[in-house]
């Protein structure tokens, strides 16, 4: 067995236990089943291209990107663990090379990724099942997503995993990061109707970028912008994983 | 066959020289201690052999391969047992085995194999289904060096490992490391537990501020700087003349606590203990006790450490 795919399997292993699988369940269940329907009495319908999606439809198809984000921070969180309890030493005086470690935590970022976007497309295909429009250019940017977003969000907590060495630094970190990228995005309210530097600020968070493709991929909503904001994820992931990537190489022992 | 060539070995952090030209050789099928205060250079020295970082200078060859051109080759070969803990938290004893062998590419049939066995030979049987991070520091020690086993090597650092063992985890530990040895692996063994070196150890090297300064077999290392012995005399009662009585007479100690222990080292002990008895015998003082200590690693360990922080001021 390749090294890489030896190191994706304990990946896996240790990240994807039944307390992360029920949570990666749970928590976009509440904001759907719970928050989707209690909120529409204040939101309606949301527009998106000639469709008018009732709410719940919209935030479950927003959980997607949600949970993609979310799994793979916590994926992301692998090397901070493995520094804390010795194994990125214990790795690497092992059969492994950095860029075996490296490429394995992409894989199991992209892995996670697609799981969490699979689990969550079935459970919020109830309710969005009257307006999906598969085709084969819908396809293929739901695929897009899946994994340019891993990478991503991904990339973003490997940065800050190699960077911080205090628990308490790290938590602080990686939960204000979350906060914002989770509110200060279209994944739960559309950003029409906010006030002018909140709409903007969602123009900012990546978030926003990853759950506007994943509708386009539902819905089949194309536009000039989507195109742009394929442009932007997959440029901004490329910048992340080598920022990541070159952080890691360079981690001292 | 030697499993460790190393040449002029230095490493250098800046201004601060942790490894300062060494030169081993160790061969095949022997224990090797590697032994110094904190902070003398045996962990960068491991990191150093195991390719976890570059030498600034030097060369290694380890099991016959150049380190610093193939270290993956080199990894492929060799076992490493950190001084750091290391462990997956959320993984229960033999789960972590089981992984740890797949990460080393070892048979399905194979690693269930080996599991049961390191499991009994650790005595973690009673743990196997407990996660890392409820065991106590001792028990993921020892589940860390058994890990180390799962996996064919021929050469294994072991970087204090008996760091928080009992004392029969740590003697099982050691009768485990000889029986693989002679099976045929080779151990480079670092330790601060002096009589544990004394135990287990083929051959022995004593570093200091960067340099090997004392390299040899236990036995010839305690005859080239052993040559000073402790006799210790107890004496029935305190005497208040007593140190009056042994003015003059060099290289002894008298415990003012208890007044009744004499102990003398000095490498003319004999010829000590000689005019102290001649003393205590014309003031008619009773002997209760007279004893030698043998001249421990310990104390050659010190001795040498402090001859060489001697002529290095």
């Amino acid at each position: 067995m390749h090294p890489v795919i030896r190191l994706v399997n304990r990946n896996l292993t240790i990240s994807l236990n039944k307390g992360f699988l029920i949570w990666q369940v749970i928590f976009p269940l509440i904001y759907i089943f719970v928050a989707g329907f209690a909120y529409t009495a204040l939101i309606d319908f949301v527009p998106l291209g000639n469709k008018m999606l009732d709410y719940p439809a919209y935030i479950a198809s927003g959980m997607i990107g949600f949970n993609i984000m979310n799994s793979t921070l916590v994926s992301g969180i692998i090397i901070w663990n493995d520094r804390r309890h010795g194994m990125f030493e214990q790795i690497l005086v092992g059969p492994f090379t950095r860029a075996h470690y490296i490429l394995s935590n992409v894989y199991t970022i992209g892995i996670i990724g697609l799981i969490s976007a699979a689990l969550i497309t079935a459970v919020g295909y109830p309710l969005f099942f009257k307006s999906i429009e598969f085709n084969l250019l819908t396809i293929p940017l739901l695929v897009f997503a899946s994994v340019v977003g891993s990478i991503l969000f991904g990339s973003i907590a490997s940065i800050i995993s190699t960077r911080l060495k205090s628990s308490e630094g790290f938590n602080v970190v990686i939960n204000t990061v979350f906060l914002f990228f989770a509110f200060v995005s279209t994944a739960f309210y559309p950003a029409e109707g906010t006030p002018e530097p909140l709409s903007t600020a969602f123009y900012f968070n990546p978030l926003t970028y990853l759950v506007d493709v994943v509708r386009a991929g539902i819905f089949g909503n194309f536009n000039a912008l989507l195109a742009i904001e394929i442009l932007v994820l997959a440029m901004l992931s490329l910048i992340l994983f080598v920022i990541a990537t070159k952080l890691l190489a360079k981690l001292e022992l | 066959m030697s499993c460790i060539v190393a040449n002029s070995l230095s490493k250098s952090y800046g201004q601060i020289i942790a490894v300062d030209g060494i030169d081993l050789s160790v061969n095949s099928g022997k224990i090797f201690g590697f032994l110094g205060p904190n902070g003398a250079g045996k962990t960068t020295t491991i990191k150093l052999l195991t390719t976890l970082i570059p030498p600034t200078r030097g060369t290694i060859n380890i099991l016959g391969t150049d380190a610093t051109q193939h270290p993956l080759e080199v990894r492929k070969k060799i076992g490493v047992v950190l001084q750091q803990p290391s462990y997956e938290p959320t993984l229960s004893v033999e789960k972590s085995l089981e992984k740890y062998g797949m990460m080393w590419n070892v048979e399905r049939k194979t690693r269930k194999d080996r599991v049961e066995e390191l499991l009994s030979s650790f005595n973690l049987e009673e743990i196997r289904n407990i996660k890392n991070e409820d065991l106590s520091i001792g028990q993921r020690r020892r589940v860390q060096v058994a890990r180390e086993f799962m996996h064919d090597m021929k050469l294994l650092f072991l970087d204090e490992p008996t760091v928080g063992l009992d004392p029969s985890a740590r003697r099982g530990l050691l009768d485990f490391i000889k029986k693989k040895v002679k099976e045929g692996l080779t151990v480079f063994f670092t330790t601060h537990i002096l009589n544990e070196a004394e135990y287990i150890c083929d051959e022995i090297a004593i570093i200091n501020k960067g340099k090997i300064i004392a390299i040899d077999t236990p036995e010839k290392l305690k005859n080239k700087f052993g040559k000073e012995k402790t006799i210790k005399i107890h004496i029935q009662e305190t005497h208040t003349i007593l140190s009056n009585l042994l003015l003059g007479i060099k290289d002894y100690e008298l415990d003012f606590n208890s007044g009744t222990n004499i102990t003398i080292r000095s490498n003319y002990s004999e010829e000590v203990l000689l005019k102290i008895l001649q003393i205590l015998t014309a003031n008619n003082i009773q002997i209760e006790d007279l004893s030698v200590v043998p001249t421990s690693l310990e104390e050659i360990f010190l001795t040498v450490v402090k001859n060489s922080n001697a002529s290095s001021n």
